[in-house]
């Protein structure tokens, strides 16, 4: 069967469904386990132009490395003060802002979160992977090994500030452009 | 039970809207100027967003805001389709988000600067969830078409957003459908932005006739066909 047509998500894309999605930390009362972090940066256009209004999807394991769903083997393990998905608005300078836990490390990769972009232009979500490690020159993991270019992979990892907030930006066109995946 | 291995293929280019539309300047001011790279698709991609365990479903009936509340101006509708992957296989527990413009083409949001009236009576937003079957249904009001401003000449055709959290990351599907026979469906750039004919029809409804009755309502149907292939044992 053929697959469905993607088409853009628009400018109208409820605030409803946006509200108190960028918090994964509580989920149903409980307290998610290990590192809180905020997860924070500027998705920007081409010439450096802040995107006002789109919507960042994220995905990622629990602290420990777990996540929850039936494919995953330790699913039983999985946090049930954490789902794993977050979404978050651009204001007018291209800010969002999730909070978060540290993912942890599993067989095979190195702790990250899967990103999502939909905005209008987009006729179909752009997909990128950020990753977190102190020392991103040292880390070895299948997904960002695909990017080839050292200082594109560079680009993948979030920066810790002095704050404690980690910062990545995704810049969707132009100079440093960020390293999009094939979907 | 383990979960079936599902083999994700890249969305064929030839079976979507094109990155680039002409006239719609944003399209290439945002799409990436790098090639896509090609990544191995691991347990993190597998997985995904299960939207029974994050949203709170419906309502069903998006022309009522509370069951006693006074019906939305506009034409009641009855939207229902279904939802598979490639192989026919039904999504079932798939969440469904859905939005729309009101009777009079406005939004309740605060990027619409389109200066028709907010019904009171419709918020235009709804949650749902397949069945076992994959179908899914509700009640609307249809949406009117609207202007893009900024555009000075586009008008968007009546049309429903969908965004649907299928079984993973890989799923996660996001698109409008469109309505038959409306003469803005011609012009809109979004639509049009398809290579074939046939790929266009699969973003438009198909009327399904009218109900009389205890509901007076008429019938739109769109089935939506998320990719993956369940992978057959001999394969693992």
């Amino acid at each position: 069967m053929a697959v469905s047509p993607y088409c853009t998500i628009g400018p109208y894309f409820p605030a409803s469904f946006v509200d108190g999605c960028e918090d994964l930390t509580h989920h149903r009362g409980l307290v998610a386990q290990g590192t809180h972090i905020t997860l924070t940066g500027r998705i920007l256009q081409e010439g450096g132009v802040p995107t006002r209004n789109t919507i960042l999807e994220i995905w990622q394991a629990d602290a420990n490395g777990v996540f929850r769903h039936s494919l995953d083997p330790r699913c039983g393990e999985a946090d049930p003060g954490f789902t794993g998905w977050g979404r978050a608005r651009t204001d007018a300078e291209g800010w969002y802002k999730i909070q978060t836990v540290l993912p942890g490390s599993y067989e095979g990769r190195c702790p990250h979160a899967n990103l999502m972009i939909l905005a209008i232009g987009l006729t179909r979500r752009l997909v990128t992977t950020v990753f977190f490690a102190d020392k991103p020159d040292d880390v070895r993991d299948p997904v960002l090994d695909c990017v080839t270019d050292t200082a594109a992979r560079r680009r993948l990892f979030a920066r810790r500030e002095n704050s404690g907030e980690y910062r990545f930006d995704l810049i969707l066109r132009g100079e440093n452009e960020t390293p999009f995946f094939l979907d | 039970m383990p979960a079936p291995t599902i083999d994700y293929q890249p969305y064929d280019d030839d079976s979507q809207l094109a990155r680039y539309i002409d006239r719609y300047p944003l399209s290439f001011k945002r799409t990436p100027l790098t090639p896509l790279i090609q990544r191995p698709l691991t347990l993190s991609e597998r997985t995904g967003p299960s939207g029974t365990d994050l949203f709170t479903i419906g309502p069903f009936d998006l022309s009522k805001t509370t069951e006693t509340a006074p019906r939305a101006t506009g034409q009641l509708i009855q939207i229902s389709g279904r939802i598979t992957d490639e192989d026919g296989s039904p999504l079932a527990g798939a969440a469904i988000e859905i939005w729309q413009a009101n009777s009079a083409g406005k939004y309740i949001h605060d990027m619409d600067r389109h200066n028709a009236p907010v019904d009171p009576n419709f918020t235009g937003e709804g949650r749902l969830v397949t069945d076992a079957e994959g179908k899914f249904q509700f009640f609307s009001i249809k949406p009117g078409a609207y202007p893009v401003l900024e555009t000075g000449w586009w008008w968007r055709p009546p049309h429903i957003h969908f965004s649907i959290l299928g079984r993973s990351w890989m799923d996660r599907f996001v698109t409008q459908i469109f309505f038959p026979g409306e003469p803005l469906n011609e012009t809109d750039l979004l639509l049009n932005a398809v290579p074939d004919r046939e790929v266009r029809d699969r973003l438009i409804f198909e009327f399904e006739g009218t109900s009389m009755g205890e509901v007076n309502a008429m019938g739109f149907r769109r089935d939506f066909v998320m990719r993956g292939h369940r992978r057959t044992p001999e394969m693992d």
